[in-house]
């Protein structure tokens, strides 16, 4: 637990999460967390709900009290009180189900947050960026929810803050908020914003994250870049065909493993599928095959995700 | 400068969102003290009778200070709590008594507004009038803001809901304001309950306020009850500080 780090290899950090324990009575909601993220970059936290990730969140914006480990945000402990009012500024904050004041309205609000961060308000720019524009008068209480969320966002964001927590943030938004959210995230990212997102979306997690973070039951269960989770969890691709008079030969072997199933054939490759399915329908056109059916599947980090924790992300059965 | 401005916006916001757009607050705030007033002054006597409305001001103001604390401040608090809009003030740079003076500071302005009309009503329809010293008169009534904000204040901290919330503040506020001299003279009771009440810092704020704001009296003869309001004060300052929890 104790790893010492040169002062640099820290000062690159925006955060440190280390051993971080957080119990309410018997229940560990986190139980033994360490992660570290690299400033500029996306980090995803993935899980199921209640798989510790909004409780891991609140730990780092001085919400939650470590029970246990410690947390640094752009070198603060925010469970000090001093270091909380010196980090406040810098980070920006989209909560799960924060409920705005019913009578208030954009223009208002963001003029509130405004003032809190000293700043001058910046509603006409902001109502904008989250696609509010022209809406700065609507109040609270006629906005859809994923108005509401995208209104939060520009609450996160209205400060111009160095590290984003988005606890999360496209729960409840339709297509169009969604597409904003990950247009922000891009952006920011691109200008150099450290970014913690939680999210139970294993398609947002896998577009915006640099590195993602698996979370089961409080514990860190995978940590990798997307696309390295994929290649080292995700198992092989396959390629499936059903043709008259099939046969692999030696040259299609050599790709894989081919097994008979359902009156077909069945290709587990550790290769490009897409060149193999290409090498697979020359080889039945050769053959004077007719197929029947064809069907190519790339791993994905869904199954990645079901190979790690041996549950879908979804809380089916 | 950056303090004064967050707590200006802010206290300007909760008079336009939570009172200047909502019918329903303001019926209650404004209309119903009035409509209390002219009520019982014709209840408790044949006609206008300057006697009664002259026990009903003060008392209807003051059965407001003490609303004001248990609603205005102990509910508004445990219903931000529950809409988690403290805790997403909290991770704002804003310091958390800034928001609380607001909250306070824009309930006096209500409070003033109520006194304000049921003096004038009082004057104008009962011929009631406000004789004391002015100096004292807001000294008391800011004294007692002072406890009923503080023991409310206590309801914001311990309530988990808004409902249980409203539920301390109804079973605090209706029977305080009626054994408290505020509507009714609580020295018909029998002498042993009626000492009884006196210990309450209802009583003590509601009768101090009333015998200097209409009887005239000076403050100076209060000094038991004004040091009891200070202890609750402190009380009730202490207790909230220690319990209050604002994620």
């Amino acid at each position: 637990m104790t790893r010492r780090e040169s002062p640099d290899a820290i000062a690159d950090r925006a955060i440190v999460v280390d051993g971080l324990v957080k119990r309410y009575g018997e229940l560990a909601a986190v139980a033994g967390i360490t992660f570290s993220v690299p400033r500029g970059t996306v980090f995803g936290l993935l899980g199921r709900n209640g798989a510790g990730k909004t409780t891991t969140l609140e730990c780092c914006i001085g919400i939650g009290r470590p029970t246990a480990g410690s947390v640094r945000v752009l070198g603060l402990d925010p469970t000090r009180r001093r270091e909380l009012s010196d980090l406040r500024p810098r980070i920006g904050v989209q909560l799960q189900a924060t409920s705005l004041p019913e009578k208030a309205n954009v223009r208002e609000v963001l003029e509130l947050y405004a003032a809190y961060y000293g700043i001058a308000s910046r509603a006409e720019e902001m109502s904008e960026r989250v696609g509010l524009d022209g809406k700065l008068d609507r109040q609270i209480a006629q906005m859809s929810g994923g108005e509401q969320q995208r209104l939060a966002l520009a609450l996160a964001l209205q400060h111009d803050p160095e590290v984003l927590f988005l606890d999360e943030p496209t729960a409840g938004m339709d297509a169009f908020g969604r597409r904003i959210l990950w247009g922000e995230v891009e952006r920011l990212r691109d200008g150099g914003k450290t970014i913690v997102l939680t999210t139970h979306y294993i398609e947002e997690a896998e577009r915006l994250s640099d590195r993602i973070c698996i979370i089961q039951r409080g514990r860190i269960v995978a940590e990798a870049a997307p696309a390295e989770l994929v290649a080292r969890y995700g198992g092989d691709a396959t390629v499936s065909i059903a043709a008259e008079g099939f046969a692999p030969d030696a040259t299609l072997g050599a790709l894989g493993v081919w097994t008979q199933a359902g009156g077909g054939w069945k290709l587990a490759t550790r290769g490009e599928p897409g060149l193999a399915l290409a090498a697979v329908v020359t080889h039945a056109n050769t053959l004077g095959a007719k197929i029947v059916s064809l069907d190519m599947h790339r791993p994905t980090l869904e199954d990645a995700f079901i190979a790690i924790t041996g549950e879908t992300i979804e809380e089916t059965g | 400068m950056k303090l004064l401005r967050m707590f200006l916006i802010q206290t300007k916001a909760h008079f336009v969102w939570y009172f200047r757009r909502d019918g329903e607050m303001m019926f209650w705030t404004l209309a119903m003290p009035v409509f209390f007033l002219v009520l019982f002054s014709f209840a408790f006597s044949s006609g206008p009778n300057a006697g009664s409305s002259r026990f009903l001001v003060p008392g209807i103001i003051g059965a407001q200070v003490l609303s004001s604390g248990f609603w205005g401040i102990g509910v508004m608090l445990a219903t931000f709590r529950e809409k988690h809009l403290l805790r997403r003030i909290y991770i704002t740079p804003m310091p958390p008594w800034v928001f609380f003076a607001s909250l306070v500071v824009y309930r006096m302005g209500l409070l003033a507004a109520q006194a304000i009309i049921l003096v004038a009503v009082g004057a104008v329809v009962f011929h009631v009038r406000i004789i004391g010293n002015p100096i004292e008169i807001l000294a008391i009534l800011l004294l007692g803001t002072a406890t009923f904000v503080s023991l409310g204040t206590i309801i914001g901290a311990l309530a988990r809901t808004t409902e249980s919330a409203n539920n301390i503040a109804s079973i605090l506020t209706v029977p305080l304001a009626f054994l408290s001299d505020a509507y009714v003279p609580i020295d018909r009771f029998p002498h042993a309950v009626t000492s009884a009440l006196r210990l309450l810092p209802s009583t003590q704020f509601i009768d101090t306020f009333r015998d200097v704001s209409v009887y005239g009296a000076s403050l100076t003869h209060y000094g038991a009850w004004i040091l009891m309001l200070v202890l609750w004060t402190i009380a009730g300052t202490v207790i909230s500080a220690r319990t209050f929890r604002w994620v």
